[in-house]
């Protein structure tokens, strides 16, 4: 039973001014409990004008100190200072009643599955910091895949420790003295590109490339002196990383090498070899 | 909102209505006529109120609310006839200004 036991007094009441605040007070915080109102519908109603008007001094004295303490006054915080109780006790019936209607009506007119309102909650005017990143040592990558890029716009420290640990294109390539080799082992981020004429002849090998390589861990680099199918031959047996690396090498990079001219010169030499 | 939330500020301000008499539930079945109920309430419901009647020996809007208690009313009902009964009392209560009254 949702009505108390049929009063002729009480029957005189009906819509009185008696039952009226409470009737307010569950319509509103209700609404504002289940977000089908927010505080800013409240004070576009219970504006400040309307505070100054009817708020007794008390509750000023404790709205400005809440507002004096608080980093961020919104309607949030009036509305949680003052109290829905103390609204309706003070607030005149039909602003709050314009309140409600409006909530009410907007209820009826949005769609079930709309997306929540926004601004129900202040926004935080700073983002708290990510954690920190430790930076770490750049430890030798057994990773065969291909690199992917970093973002664009990402934090610096991260790029840098990931750049440390992504692999070298020197040692997806054959570390040669070539032009792709320098390419390489310049960490030139440009992607190697066959040459369009035959290279000239090979000038004297640049020995701190040479160095560069074995630091790395890959396999000792053919000097100019030596031929190219037999540097092939010592790296395809030899070096177990640069095999595996050597798989991980895109399809558009191996046909830029198929299209070489030393590539296809010495093909028939490897494949009478084996 | 969902439709959730909306359903249980309807059935909590139509309580609120009820217990502090800014509506009776005469006032409710005027909006929530019996072709209204009639076409939203599920048959069970329907079972309950006319057994409920039966068993008392008459119909009121009262024992009606008894059974068709505000969660129903809101869980069933479409809203609008809700919200017409609620503004009907709002300005029965002379706090609507903007119908005018």
């Amino acid at each position: 039973m949702h009505r108390r036991g049929r009063d002729p007094r009480r029957d005189q009441q009906v819509g009185g001014i008696v039952n009226l605040k409470p009737f307010l007070v569950a319509a509103l915080q209700s609404a504002l409990e289940l977000g089908i109102a927010i505080p800013d519908d409240v004070i576009r109603h219970v504006t400040a004008d309307v505070l100054a008007t009817h708020l007794p001094r008390p509750l000023w004295a404790r709205l400005l100190t809440a507002c004096l303490g608080a980093a961020r006054v919104d309607a949030a915080l009036i509305v949680e200072t003052i109290g829905v109780p103390s609204l309706c006790e003070h607030v005149p019936a039909h602003i709050l009643w314009a309140c409600i209607e409006e909530v009410g009506l907007r209820s009826l007119s949005r769609p079930s599955n709309a997306p929540p309102m926004s601004g129900s909650r202040p926004i935080p005017l700073v983002t708290p910091p990510p954690p920190p990143i430790e930076p770490k040592p750049a430890a030798p990558s057994t990773s065969s895949g291909p690199s992917i890029p970093t973002p664009a716009g990402g934090e610096p420290e991260l790029d840098a420790s990931l750049r440390g640990a992504r692999i070298p294109p020197g040692q997806r390539f054959r570390t040669s003295t070539t032009g792709i080799g320098r390419l390489a082992a310049n960490n030139n981020p440009r992607r190697p590109q066959a040459q369009a004429t035959p290279p000239a002849p090979p000038p004297v090998t640049d020995p701190p490339t040479a160095d560069a390589s074995a630091d790395r861990g890959g396999a000792p680099r053919a000097k100019r002196g030596q031929t190219e199918h037999d540097f092939d031959l010592e790296t395809y047996v030899g070096g177990k990383d640069d095999w595996k690396n050597t798989l991980a090498v895109e399809d558009e990079q191996l046909v830029d090498w198929a299209a070489a001219d030393e590539t296809v010169t010495n093909g028939d030499e490897i494949g009478r070899k084996r | 909102m969902s439709n959730d939330q909306r359903q249980a500020w309807f059935a909590r301000v139509m309580e609120s209505g009820l217990e502090n008499d800014i509506f009776a539930p005469s006032d409710v079945l005027a909006h929530a006529t019996p072709d209204v109920l009639a076409s939203h309430l599920p048959p069970e419901l329907l079972s309950k109120v006319l057994a409920a009647s039966l068993a008392a020996g008459s119909m009121t809007p009262e024992r009606v609310l008894e059974t068709v208690t505000p969660e129903l009313l809101a869980k069933h009902l479409p809203h609008e006839v809700l919200w017409q009964c609620i503004a009907a009392a709002a300005t029965r209560a002379g706090i609507n200004k903007s119908v005018g009254s």
